[in-house]
């Protein structure tokens, strides 16, 4: 009998775990914009406008974007970038996951303006780092826009490319599905 | 003329020319033109298979190249900088080739079978394998 009640509470279990996932609601985008440059030298930016990102209810938050999407003006340091700097062909890829602080301050189902402050992992050029950044999220006709800029040391994630720059202010700006 | 100056006078007219050159380059190395260079040809689904079954294989065979992508457009969209964008279906829902045109390749529609040209910047999983720079071949 008590294997019998194990089992059932088991399925009860089971089926609210499902349930709850159902209820959670997920944004998300693969065309996401991520900008950064070089507060020191102005030619130093680029864009990439191929960041996949998806935004969930419950606060849960993730960014990927490719290295190799960032677009220079001038294709020398573009091409510097990848294969000096952030050894692009070894550490393609760029990942962010965390969590939106304030959830609470947050109502996805009315339009509006909210501030946000979110929390996480930064995963970059092989280095993890915990980062905490500050922005906007907009609900828009209840899809969500954020919009969010912080800095990044470049010693943070064992880049060197203190002949450049020794910082980068990232600027990240999604539309949601 | 002593001969040693006449030596700094070298070197130095060397070197000058030498950083010329390549600040020169720096600001003018044109960016690449995926339209003059051969591409790979493969379906948007054999894309996929490679990267989902083995990503440091499917990196070193196709990230950075040009790529000439057949498959069927799923979505068409506009990104936030005004480029078109048209996501190819693969057998996964949940999975698209992601691809950015340079120019604009004119309407094109869900269900259409066209052939895109760029290059492979990588993957993403659960989500995508991203091409960019690219242009309609037909």
């Amino acid at each position: 009998m008590n294997t019998m009640k194990l089992f059932l509470s088991l399925i009860i279990s089971v089926v609210f775990f499902v349930n709850n996932t159902d209820a959670q609601k997920i944004f998300a985008t693969r065309n996401g914009k991520v900008n950064f440059s070089a507060p020191s030298d102005e030619d130093v930016k680029a864009v990439n406008n191929e960041v996949t990102s998806r935004l969930a209810d419950n606060g849960q938050m993730t960014f990927s974007l490719l290295m190799k999407g960032f677009k220079f003006k001038y294709a020398e340091m573009q091409e510097h970038f990848n294969d000096q700097y952030l050894e692009s062909s070894k550490f393609p890829r760029a990942d962010f996951k965390g969590t939106i602080v304030n959830l609470k301050e947050v109502n996805f189902s009315k339009d509006g303006s909210y501030k946000v402050s979110v929390k996480g992992d930064l995963t970059m050029h092989g280095v993890t780092k915990n980062i905490t950044a500050n922005g906007t999220l907009d609900i828009k006709a209840g899809k969500p826009v954020t919009a969010c800029q912080f800095t990044v040391l470049m010693k943070d994630f064992k880049v060197d490319a203190s002949s450049v720059t020794d910082k980068v202010s990232v600027d990240i700006s999604c539309q949601y599905q | 003329m002593k001969k040693w100056i006449k030596i700094a006078l070298i070197v130095g007219a060397i070197v000058l020319i030498a950083g010329s050159i390549t600040v020169f380059w720096l600001f003018n190395k044109p960016h690449r033109d995926v339209t003059k260079e051969q591409g790979v040809q493969l379906s948007a689904q054999k894309l996929y298979d490679a990267f989902r079954t083995n990503e440091a294989q499917a990196n070193k065979q196709y990230l950075d190249k040009a790529i000439e992508m057949t498959g069927e457009v799923a979505e068409v969209i506009t990104n936030q900088d005004g480029n078109i964008v048209v996501n190819f279906k693969t057998n996964d829902p949940l999975f698209v080739i992601n691809c950015t045109f340079k120019t604009n390749p004119g309407q094109l529609k869900p269900g259409q079978l066209i052939t895109f040209k760029g290059i492979c910047t990588g993957y993403i999983p659960d989500a995508n394998v991203v091409i960019n720079e690219g242009v309609l071949v037909k």
